[in-house]
């Protein structure tokens, strides 16, 4: 990680489908928080086939814009932005919803939590806590993280979160081959297999009637799961 | 599962009703014949449906062949799985070199 003279390299990535009407209060609150760390930032928007103007806002208001040209799902737009972080020598990269569910405040702190704790793939658990989420959800994400530890072995009291924090060991060796919502728990799976060191921190996540909206339907959970079965026999029989 | 599929493909508004209740009728079925298959087996015995003639030719060409198109199944899907990572990659290497970065 960075040394004394030369501040640390931090990349935000936001993957972002349709989120036109959101994105630049996200980009403005995440950039103008950072400036108050010591960190170089470069806040990334993946515009993943968007067919409003989420990349034109997201510009305007600072960010860097990688356009997809097809949509590829939250898990292709994660890795694109992830390599991108990785191609430009980053030290930390940070991966957060584009819906504007994350506090800015709690991004920061998973920065600092990662270098104070070593960690190499630090998750920002909204279940910890999970006051103001709805039965619903809780239920759901719950129920996620079950399964994810009954596929893969692995305990996360939420396996779906979408702020996450990569050290630079994590951004070289993880790879994942989903790229739906499933790549969450596949990520998770892909972190054990290289020894990656995985921890959580508690985090708030802000729901908004906007952010309801687009979060995921809970009938979406059985999709995830029927692709992580099917990920996993393959990875059985070779 | 596959009722569970089919339930969920239509509540994401991805199937008709009516081809929703058609999936689901026949996992039904699958699921009962399962269910009973000794109780239709032992129906067929009794009734002598179960002494067949010996296996022709034919039969073990065709039980062959079932096999073989699993096989080829089972490894065109391992090879769309490769491909489809390498179109990924593809995608997210073009899209990086050909957005318009700062």
């Amino acid at each position: 990680m960075g040394s004394a003279k030369t501040p640390l390299r931090v990349c935000v990535v936001i993957p972002a489908y349709n989120e036109g009407s959101v994105i630049g209060d996200v980009v403005a609150a995440i950039t103008k928080t950072f400036k108050q760390t010591p960190y170089y930032t470069e806040v990334v928007v993946i515009n993943d086939g968007s067919k409003d103007n989420t990349g034109i806002v997201a510009r305007k208001h600072g960010a860097t814009v990688i356009n997809h040209i097809l949509n590829s799902g939250a898990g292709g737009a994660t890795a694109t932005g992830l390599s991108y972080a990785q191609q430009n020598d980053f030290d930390i990269a940070v991966t957060m919803d584009g819906d504007g569910q994350h506090d800015p405040n709690d991004v920061v702190r998973g920065v600092k939590e990662i270098i104070s704790n070593n960690s190499d793939l630090l998750i920002g658990s909204r279940l910890i806590d999970s006051k103001g989420m709805s039965r619903v959800k809780v239920l759901g994400n719950k129920g996620l993280s079950l399964i994810t530890f009954i596929i893969f072995g692995i305990s996360s009291t939420d396996s779906q979160s979408g702020l996450r924090i990569f050290s630079r060991e994590a951004l070289e060796n993880l790879k994942w081959q989903t790229s739906g919502y499933e790549f969450c728990s596949e990520m998770l799976w892909r972190a054990k297999q290289q020894g990656l060191t995985i921890n959580e921190y508690p985090i708030k996540a802000i729901y908004t009637d906007y952010s309801i909206k687009k979060g995921q339907n809970n009938w979406n959970a059985i999709n995830i799961i029927k692709s992580l079965l099917k990920r996993r026999i393959a990875e059985l029989l070779g | 599962m596959a009722i569970l599929g089919a339930i969920t493909q239509y509540k994401l508004g991805r199937s008709t009703k009516q081809k929703s209740i058609i999936r689901i009728s026949l996992w039904i079925l699958i699921a009962i014949g399962l269910a009973l298959s000794q109780t239709i087996y032992e129906w067929m015995f009794s009734h002598s449906l179960t002494q067949t003639e010996p296996l022709s030719l034919f039969d073990v060409v065709q039980i062959t062949a079932i096999v073989v198109v699993f096989y080829i199944a089972n490894r065109t899907r391992s090879k769309i799985d490769i491909l489809e990572k390498r179109v990924q990659d593809l995608h997210q290497e073009l899209s990086v070199r050909l957005s318009d970065i700062k």
